[in-house]
């Protein structure tokens, strides 16, 4: 193995996340480069002044507050409970309890969505893939998501996929696909629907970003732009006739 | 409903996430309040939760939430030029005892740190403080893990550059 090889793997050899064998080889390598020796005794020395640096642990008063917080809303979680079980009692409606935590979730998501929105668009982090082909954005998500999100490319009646991205919304890793209507741009977030949540077709305005809800084919659809209501309307119907 | 199961699943994790937060926002005040809107966030979202590694979901939650604000804000801290470490210079003469170098080499550690693009001072806290997979750091930063390893390379690389203008390596070694 030469310096130039060993150097290359030193940090993930340092960090042991080099495969055995590869490992092995920086090994014998060290054994015979003093030079490299150097090297790992200088990434060592690094690595121990870092962990000098300052842990900051959480101050007390954050802790209190936290607490306090999950108590606030553990107590108002019990009222709707109680409100709840009172409506059953009364038999106006089964649903209403399911209901009210599907649109509490909802309107999490929502929030949430248009908060990727955009931050895609102000942290310059619109693409890892950027492809206006779908056979080249559908393949780059192989292997990062536990699933394989549909890319269909609507360039033909005026809504290019421009590219796509991982993306981390309502707590979970997504697929986002972008597309472009002229200088508009659409965040898709396509992840599998679970169950329990949110499965409600919706449309809501937040912020001045339109969304659009939907669920095809056990996945779930979130679509979110400044684009006007009848324009993402219609890339959404299209999207999902796709 | 999981409220029982949210203080579980974030409480003893608290300091490792402030710590996070504190090196993303190299402030107290701020990286209080993160915390804060990150758990209130993390409290919406806990059946999304769905495997036990609870600590990395909750970096992802404590970054997203981070650069909502700063977005929000319009305000990239990281335009803001540093000048941290730049005229701290180390006097042998003026630090004869070990516990001040000590500090000393504290304070330009955490300077250099400081002063790393975020790119690459969060790989380092995740990596160093908290000892994440780099399969782990490329989840939480959203990244593939060839894009974890050369930050970590590259900061790595240049902590060391400062460092060696500064800090005196060989007191630690």
């Amino acid at each position: 193995m030469s310096c130039e090889h060993a150097e290359r793997d030193l940090d993930t050899y340092l960090d042991n996340e080099l495969d055995a064998a590869t490992a092995m080889d920086i090994h014998g390598h060290l054994n015979e480069c003093a030079a490299c020796r150097r090297r790992v005794a200088e990434r060592e020395a690094l690595g121990r002044l870092v962990r000098a640096a300052p842990y900051y642990s959480a101050p007390d008063r954050l802790r209190a507050r936290v607490l306090a917080q999950t108590t606030r809303a553990r107590s108002v979680r019990r009222l709707l409970t109680w409100a709840a079980a009172a409506v059953l009692v009364v038999s106006v409606g089964g649903g209403l309890s399911l209901w009210r935590s599907a649109v509490t979730l909802g309107d999490a998501m929502a929030d949430d969505v248009v908060d990727s929105h955009v931050r895609s668009l102000m942290a310059s982090h619109l693409f890892d893939v950027e492809s206006t082909d779908q056979h080249t954005v559908k393949p780059w998500f192989l292997g990062k998501l536990d699933f394989s999100p549909p890319v269909a490319d609507l360039a033909s009646i005026g809504f290019p996929l421009v590219g796509g991205r991982l993306d981390y919304v309502g707590g979970r890793p997504v697929a986002a696909l972008v597309y472009q209507r002229q200088r508009h741009t659409i965040n898709v977030f396509v992840s599998p629907a679970l169950n329990d949540v949110f499965t409600q077709a919706n449309v809501q305005s937040l912020r001045g970003f339109h969304i659009h809800h939907w669920v095809h084919d056990r996945m779930s659809f979130w679509a979110v732009s400044d684009l006007n209501e009848a324009e993402l309307t219609q890339f959404c119907e299209a999207l999902e006739a796709s | 409903m999981p409220l029982r199961a949210f203080e579980e699943t974030v409480l003893p994790h608290l300091d490792a996430v402030f710590n996070y937060a504190r090196w993303l926002t190299k402030n107290t005040a701020d990286a209080e309040d993160l915390v804060q809107e990150a758990c209130v966030r993390a409290m919406r979202f806990l059946s999304s939760l769905r495997d036990d590694d609870a600590r990395a979901w909750l970096f992802a939650i404590v970054r997203n939430t981070w650069y909502s604000r700063v977005s929000r804000r319009a305000n990239m801290a990281e335009a803001i030029p540093l000048d941290g470490a730049r005229d701290v210079r180390p006097d042998g003469a003026l630090d004869p005892e070990e516990r001040l170098l000590q500090q000393h080499t504290v304070a330009l550690v955490r300077a250099a740190l400081e002063q790393l693009p975020v790119d690459f001072r969060e790989v380092i806290v995740l990596r160093e403080f908290e000892g994440l997979s780099y399969k782990e750091i490329a989840a939480v930063v959203r990244v593939p893990i060839g894009t974890v390893m050369s930050r970590l390379a590259r900061g790595r690389e240049r902590l060391m550059a400062v460092l060696k203008l500064t800090a005196p390596m060989e007191t630690l070694r």
